[in-house]
């Protein structure tokens, strides 16, 4: 960078008129040509919708201890499956630049999928039925993001991103709140819709989530596809 | 300051062979105005077993197997029952003498009643302040651990009378059968069913969540108040509400099964000591036996309604409650 700035201000003097010959006139100020970015210090802010796929709950029978001169297992009132479904969501992120290549990034993202319990089988012959709520989850989350070499004029910029974020789901009536940890790898496309330094485009990714706490009937940690495309700006 | 003592009611039978479905229940009685649920409020609760041996079950037989069924409720996360054996009697477990007493007694002409339980009750504040068990020895007995078939279980009986000792009244969680010669119980997951297995089980020296529920609703501490939660609300039929409706509560993640019962004429219920977390709402008719097991008689129990579930999850907070849940039922 530094070699580029000398021989631009060398070219700039090469190609000036002696001072003499110009007696009257202001001699144009040198200007510092513009870093091209992204460079060390940039800063790029994000927004856009986000999809994060659905996961199973697993099947359990609401069971009643049999009388063992009826039969032998557990004598089941009613069978439940249950699901949370996909969501559509926003996110927002903003991202500093370390190097042209590398990135640290925050954000937030919400979603609210929805959680499904069909019920069935009852044995009073209850009508089945999906009963259900929505839940909104949010993550807040921070990433180390690396760029790779543009190409198509430096238009498309590909990278990956990995991460970790604190997860909050609330149910409905936000009478309960769960949280855990969210870990990320992710992997996208930057496209600039212009070459100035400050600059439009937009963003594409996808890639894994895996939950470790928040909303889950079951312990440990639970892996989930995760998409989103969002408006960019940097500067 | 006098207090008016009175017997009340013996509340609690285990029918030999036949009946209903479905939740905890309180017992209670009428102060003025409202009810008051029935509890002792002086611990150790000090008790006496009735020093008589039967065929199958010598007192001391007895006496260790009521020490291990109160021990069981006494172990209860965050509650704060005791009691204490105090010594064995001649006295026949009787109301109004004074003494809370547990033995057997030959009473033949209850051929469908294994065991009873009375209290004597401080009507002013339903302090419970004497309880009897008595357990009929027209019926064969045993106290060994693995059960043995055509006796029944002193421990698994013990647990349920001594459930009501503590202020328990029925719970519904069962489903039962009509057959020639009467009903027959194919499931429950409560102590506190008012029907027994067949003899020789002993599935019931287990207390079930239902059970560990109610007796937490009683006698729970600050930390179960915080740690568990609730749900209320309605029971309706156009518009309506509707009287002893027995409304359960499954826990999808978990499997447990806690019931209550709407106990006003405007339908309302409420089942306490549930885990945080989602929950999944059934409501029933008390229709599958004899009424007289969880309501006195007088009271117009409509069982005139489908089963149905309820269309929305509902999430109980931790400490807190889900509040004006209208389960809406159909007419038959």
């Amino acid at each position: 960078m530094l070699a580029f700035c000398l021989a631009f201000g060398a070219a700039l003097m090469l190609g000036a008129p002696p001072a003499a010959a110009q007696a009257g006139r202001t001699p144009p100020r040198p200007t510092r040509p513009a870093r091209p970015t992204p460079h060390a210090g940039s800063w790029e802010v994000s927004g856009g919708f986000l999809w994060q796929g659905g996961f199973d709950l697993g099947d359990r029978s609401a069971e009643l201890t049999r009388n063992p001169a009826t039969g032998t297992g557990p004598f089941d009132l009613f069978g439940s499956a249950a699901s949370v479904g996909s969501g559509i969501g926003a996110q927002g992120r903003i991202a500093g630049y370390l190097s042209r290549n590398l990135a640290i990034e925050g954000g937030a993202r919400i979603t609210r999928p929805r959680l499904n319990i069909a019920l069935s089988a009852d044995a009073e012959a209850a009508p089945d039925l999906t009963a259900t709520e929505t839940l909104t989850q949010y993550v807040f989350d921070g990433s180390v993001v690396w760029h790779f070499a543009p190409f198509r004029k430096g238009r498309a910029v590909p990278y990956v991103a990995g991460g970790a974020g604190y997860i909050r789901d609330l149910h409905e009536g936000n009478g309960l709140i769960e949280t855990g940890t969210e870990y990320h790898a992710m992997a996208g496309l930057k496209w600039w819709l212009s070459s100035r330094p400050r600059r439009l485009g937009i963003r594409g990714e996808a890639g894994l989530s895996i939950r470790d706490g928040g909303f889950d009937f079951r312990e440990g940690r639970r892996t989930v596809p995760v998409a989103s495309a969002s408006l960019i700006y940097i500067f | 300051m006098s207090r008016r003592i009175k017997l009340a009611l013996a509340a609690a039978f285990v029918i030999a062979c036949a009946v209903p479905a479905a939740a905890y229940l309180k017992l209670g009685t009428r102060v003025g105005n409202r009810t008051v649920t029935l509890a002792w409020r002086q611990f150790p609760i000090r008790y006496f077993v009735t020093n008589r041996d039967i065929d199958g079950v010598t007192a001391q037989q007895f006496r260790t197997a009521v020490e291990s069924a109160f021990g069981k409720w006494h172990a209860v996360p965050n509650t704060t029952t005791s009691s204490q054996f105090v010594g064995f009697t001649q006295a026949n477990p009787v109301s109004g003498d004074g003494a809370t007493v547990l033995g057997f007694q030959n009473r033949p002409e209850l051929d469908r009643t294994l065991a009873a339980t009375n209290f004597f009750i401080d009507t002013t504040t339903g302090e419970i302040v004497e309880s009897d068990i008595f357990f009929n020895s027209a019926f064969a007995w045993s106290t060994v651990d693995a059960g043995v078939t055509g006796r029944f279980d002193v421990a698994s009986i013990a647990q349920h009378e001594i459930g009501h000792l503590l202020g328990l009244s029925h719970s519904a969680l069962g489903e039962t059968e009509l057959r020639s010669g009467g009903r027959r119980v194919l499931g429950a997951e409560a102590v506190m069913f008012p029907i027994a297995f067949a003899a020789g089980d002993i599935n019931d020296r287990t207390l079930k969540a239902d059970d560990i529920a109610g007796i937490s609703d009683i006698y729970g501490t600050a930390t179960f108040q915080r740690q568990t939660g609730s749900v209320s609300g309605t029971v309706t039929k156009n518009g309506r509400g509707v009287l002893g409706a027995h409304v359960v509560a499954f826990n999808p993640a978990s499997g447990k099964l806690i019931g209550g019962f709407s106990l006003s004429d405007d339908g309302s219920f409420v089942i306490a000591g549930l885990e945080p977390g989602p929950q999944v709402l059934r409501v029933e008719p008390l229709d599958d036996g004899d009424i007289s097991s969880f309501f006195d008689e007088t009271m117009n129990i409509d069982v005139d309604f489908k089963v149905a579930f309820y269309d929305k999850v509902v999430v109980v907070p931790r400490g807190g409650g889900t509040r004006n849940i209208e389960l809406k039922v159909q007419p038959k």
